[in-house]
């Protein structure tokens, strides 16, 4: 039995193919000007480098932006809310999962799961860039890095610096100052890291934090932020066994098994 | 009797010469980190553009958020402090002053006195400031100071659904990339700032007589949708907006 799900983000849009309930492949793309274009990219591409045929596919779910028109455009049989699809996705692969944080590239989000994985309560920030992906971007940039470089050379600090900002673009000047005034690239890194995490952390006392905690999304990828938010909140973060950016995609389709199963 | 003030703002720093309460002589100068020698130099080049000797000086004054930096004015006074003095000083009926400035928005209610009786400021995020109106001016091409004359051919302003000055940033290269002309981005632009400027003022002092006041207060179009958006009378500050602060504080360096 195969199910889909779809999930389309800000910057990239994810497809996963669930087979009798193990997740059989998945696909990570930048998503397109149009989140149908994108879900259908995606969604296509993995079909056809698993050789699956779409009609072999029981029943797909999308998530993310566009979720109704992806439904509609007929790609999908129906949708759920990322923020439910995420801790579905997170807590079927990890079973003492209790709180999500997922950082993507535009929003963050805390979410607590039931222990059916069904999603109890949630806190986001989608408002501002700050805590989010694209705070992690803009700072990248001020400091002429690569964004994947920012977490290990802010392993590297010595002393990191205290920005007094929450603004992005506040702080992207307090970056231009810090680098006018040599201060050493790792030393602002850290500085950034640690902004990061405090914010993301403000966010997960909102809701309250049980564990066991886990996080998805883009970020989760970067080492240091991880690291730090585990510092700031006393926990250890549980790695998640699969790639955290297709996690609400992962999701997605084990609500299509669900469905499917129920009479 | 002659007086000087000195504004140390956070993207521009203002020095004016009063001569009792018309404008002698003034200049603007980018905030560097430097503000103790960059005061100096602008208060040097200021009186010899106004052709006085500094000892010929009633008083002079220093304001903004870099005046503790600052050694070499006799006495410092807060922003607002010189914002709401030198509004009552021009406009005896304004009630309510909204003063954007480059990372600030600001609303002030004042007394009879000009005494500043209560305010609500956002320095916490560039949205709606004059640092925001500069990042999306360099994303769209255009300069500040062009914004009225590129408006005035916009023919349907572009839409924006963020506040945040990273997202809007990242919707005007959007604007761009689908081929919207760039008078309709800044129209949409101006259009957001005054939902900004107008939000706050609304929840503060909403149909009390306003003025404007701060860099983005020069904007002809900002000006007209934040009064599209307010019911209070519109009062326009006579002298150059952005040189409110330091007007006031020359104002209140004056020994009487």
């Amino acid at each position: 039995m195969l199910f889909g799900g779809i999930d389309v983000g800000s910057l990239t849009a994810q497809a996963v193919l669930l087979e009798d309930g193990e997740l059989r492949a998945s696909r990570n793309i930048r998503v397109l000007p149009n989140p149908v274009d994108s879900a259908r990219a995606v969604w296509t591409t993995l079909l056809e480098q698993q050789g699956v045929d779409q009609g072999a596919v029981q029943c797909t779910v999308a998530t993310g932006y566009g979720r109704e028109k992806i439904e509609g455009s007929g790609l999908a049989q129906n949708n759920v809310s990322e923020i439910s699809c995420h801790g579905m996705g997170a807590w079927s692969v990890i079973p003492g999962l209790r709180t999500l944080i997922d950082i993507g590239g535009q929003d963050a989000k805390v979410i607590r799961v039931g222990s059916a994985g069904q999603m109890v309560n949630f806190a986001m920030n989608d408002k501002c860039a700050s805590g989010t992906g694209r705070f992690l971007e803009v700072m990248a940039r001020s400091l002429q890095v690569e964004l994947g470089e920012l977490g290990p050379l802010s392993m590297k600090a010595r002393e990191p610096v205290a920005l007094s900002s929450r603004c992005s673009i506040f702080c992207e000047t307090e970056v231009l100052h810090f680098r006018q005034r040599g201060v050493a690239a790792a030393d602002i890194a850290a500085g950034v890291t640690r902004a990061m995490a405090e914010r993301v952390a403000a966010l997960a006392r909102r809701v309250g934090l049980e564990a066991d905690v886990s996080m998805s999304g883009g970020v989760a990828k970067n080492l240091a932020v991880r690291a730090e938010l585990e510092r700031l909140l006393g926990v250890r973060m549980v790695s998640c066994p699969v790639d955290p950016q297709v996690v609400g995609a992962l999701g997605a389709a084990r609500f299509a098994s669900d469905q499917q199963a129920r009479p | 009797m002659i007086t000087l003030g000195c504004d140390v703002g956070s993207l521009f720093t203002k020095a004016v010469v009063l001569d009792d309460d018309s404008i002698a002589a003034s200049r603007l100068i980018p905030t560097t980190g430097n503000a103790t020698e960059d005061v100096e130099r602008l208060v040097a080049d200021l009186l010899v553009e106004a052709g006085l000797a500094r000892d010929a000086l009633d008083g002079e004054a220093v304001t903004g958020r870099g005046a503790d930096l600052v050694q070499v004015a006799e006495h410092s006074e807060d922003t607002l402090t010189c914002v709401g003095w030198a509004v009552r000083e021009y406009l005896e009926n304004v009630e309510l002053v909204i003063d954007v400035g480059g990372q600030s928005i600001t609303s002030l209610l004042l007394d009879d006195a000009g005494e500043v009786v209560n305010f609500m400021r956002n320095d916490k995020c560039a949205s709606g400031s004059g640092r925001f109106l500069d990042v999306m001016s360099a994303a769209v091409g255009v300069s500040l100071d062009r914004i009225d004359e590129v408006v005035a051919k916009a023919e349907s302003p572009a839409p924006f659904s963020s506040q945040c000055g990273v997202f809007v940033e990242s919707e005007v290269i959007t604007h761009v990339n689908a081929g919207v002309k760039p008078a309709d981005i800044v129209a949409g632009l101006c259009d957001a700032v005054a939902r900004i400027v107008s939000s706050q003022a609304r929840r503060f002092g909403q149909g009390k007589a306003y003025t404007l006041t701060g860099g983005v207060a020069r904007i002809q179009a900002v000006v007209e949708l934040i009064g599209q958006r307010l019911d209070g009378e519109y009062q326009p500050f006579p002298l150059d907006p952005q040189l409110t602060a330091a007007v006031g504080a020359a104002l209140l360096a004056s020994p009487e």
